[in-house]
């Protein structure tokens, strides 16, 4: 287990790709948006960081799915997938040491891009213990589903293309890039059954509001119950994705 | 002793084993030959403890698949036919990796993995990444990942694809070094010849059932025709069937004979009576590829 996670870690940190989508891309996201809207008058400076800040963090987070799939995808085209199922690894610990380096990565990417807000924006993080419960909660759920969707698609291209849906479409409708309230009736419902909804108002609630665990313990519960929902999804469908696996 | 019971396995309504038993003797080279789309793969990868919903079950000395499915996979090394390493990173990382999921860890690792460098050629090049390797370096590295916690058997799958002749003698060296420590090796090719050369039993799977399973020396004399091999301008199908039952054969004739040295005898005899002057006249030796396509038939199965 440790072994594959050692390796994985490994291969990722020589990715160029990753490091581009991961840190590079949201920090120009960042900068360019904060530019754009700080010249509003109507809101103040702090809403605009908390908003754009923990927004695209959020929604770039969700980028490390393309990777993820990029991975397994690969793993079972070149028969890897086959070669580690014959080994006495269990299923659950190839899936742990699959998914233990995408959560670090996550999780420096979260801190990554909130440590570049604080020092550059000036951006307010509140209770310490209740942001990295939830930043926790986050790169949990952006991994499991991750997961899951590695293993379920067919091909890269289909991988990378549900995706950008799932990222790009949740971004919009989970109220990243404009707040929800500004929203017809009809989108702010859509907002509550997704994930970066959850997140994003979890992150507010923290730095806005001042809250705490106790304030976002539902944001917490909703993203772990999504998260381990992908990753039962990823272990079911797991004897498909070995069958499809060359050898 | 490997002991292969009542196997059959379906990918829904496909059968794709049916009902194949057989046993290997430890110690022994076990030779799984068959056209596309036998079985040949699902076998070896029940075999391998890739595959895990099958009917049947495999003995591996007292334990069973069933029961004790990772104490056989600990003593099973598996070269599959895709080369299965991590091109991005060195020889050593790809060692150290496949060492640690069979347990090996510290001086044991170190001292595994220098013994499985020498074995394999490439002590000097461990440091380098494997994408730099050649095809028949990364061949022979596949096989090493699987040598490195001593199993005592070894399944390979079409170890030799692509390779160029250097590498190939290489990998028959490692093989029969295997052979002498007294591994039993599980070996699947297309190349009949390496078969015929390496291994001690064959198994032929057809359509998914076990067509033949024997020792080598015994299915050779099974199917053997005794037969000799006539090739010149000069020789006709129609002279020699007068001679004995004749086929076709390569650039020649096969003329099959019960007593092949007495009809050599008259054949030659006509020969110099007619100034027939045949290119190759010899007694032929029957070969595992006469075998398979004797129980196969000789038509394309990758339609």
């Amino acid at each position: 287990m440790w072994a594959i996670a050692r390796t994985e870690l490994k291969k990722t940190v020589q990715d160029k790709g990753l490091w581009f989508w991961t840190f590079v891309l949201p920090i120009v996201f960042i900068v360019a948006f904060v530019a754009i809207f700080s010249g509003d008058e109507s809101t103040s400076y702090k809403e605009v960081v908390t908003q754009i800040i923990p927004g695209y963090t959020i929604m770039f987070a969700f980028f490390i799915m393309i990777s993820m799939v990029i991975v397994f995808v690969k793993d079972r085209e070149r028969g890897m997938v086959a070669r580690i199922a014959s080994t006495p690894l269990s299923i659950h610990q190839y899936f742990f040491g699959k998914w233990l380096p995408f959560m670090i990565i996550v999780l420096v990417q979260i801190t990554v891009l909130f440590g570049f807000g604080v020092v550059v924006y000036d951006l307010p993080l509140g209770d310490p213990f209740a942001l990295i419960l939830l930043s926790l909660a986050l790169a949990f759920i952006v991994t499991g589903w991750g997961m899951a969707m590695a293993v379920i698609v067919r091909t890269e291209n289909m991988g990378i293309a549900m995706t950008q849906i799932l990222a790009l479409g949740g971004a919009l409708l989970g109220g990243l890039w404009m707040p929800v309230e500004f929203m017809p009736d009809v989108v702010q419902n859509i907002s509550k059954a997704l994930p970066q909804y959850w997140a994003l108002q979890g992150y507010k609630e923290i730095i806005l509001s001042g809250g705490g665990v106790a304030d976002i313990w539902l944001h917490l519960l909703i993203l772990i119950i999504a998260g381990v929902a992908g990753g039962v999804l990823a272990l079911v469908s797991y004897p498909r994705f070995l069958r499809q696996s060359r050898s | 002793m490997i002991k292969v019971e009542n196997i059959s396995k379906y990918y829904g309504t496909l059968q794709a084993l049916n009902n194949i038993s057989f046993t290997i003797n430890e110690g022994t080279c076990f030779g799984l030959v068959g056209p596309n789309g036998a079985g040949k793969s699902t076998l070896m990868k029940i075999l391998s403890g890739i595959l895990l919903n099958f009917d049947g079950d495999i003995h591996v000395r007292d334990w069973k698949v069933s029961k004790d499915r990772l104490k056989i996979k600990q003593q099973i090394g598996y070269i599959p036919q895709e080369i299965c390493l991590e091109d991005t990173l060195t020889a050593r990382d790809n060692l150290i990796l496949f060492g640690n999921l069979y347990g090996l860890k510290g001086k044991e690792l170190q001292r595994r993995m220098d013994e499985v460098l020498d074995q394999i050629g490439l002590s000097e090049r461990v440091k380098d990444k494997v994408v730099t390797f050649s095809g028949g370096m990364k061949r022979r590295l596949n096989i090493g990942c699987a040598l490195l916690h001593k199993p005592g058997i070894v399944i390979m799958d079409e170890p030799t694809v692509g390779i160029d002749p250097q590498s190939r003698n290489s990998i028959f060296s490692i093989i029969h070094q295997l052979k002498a420590e007294g591994s039993t090796i599980i070996y699947s090719s297309h190349y009949m010849e390496e078969v015929e050369q390496l291994c001690d039993s064959i198994g032929l799977i057809d359509k998914g059932q076990l067509m033949e399973f024997g020792r080598m020396e015994e299915l050779l004399e099974k199917y053997a025709k005794p037969s000799l091999f006539i090739a010149g301008e000069s020789i006709e199908l129609g002279m020699l069937q007068t001679f004995g039952e004749a086929e076709a054969k390569g650039n020649g004739y096969l003329l099959n004979s019960d007593e092949p040295l007495l009809t050599l005898e008259k054949l030659v005899a006509h020969c110099r009576e007619n100034s027939l002057e045949p290119r190759r006249l010899e007694l032929y030796h029957p070969r595992l590829e006469d075998i398979f396509f004797n129980l196969t038939g000789t038509q394309l199965r990758d339609a």
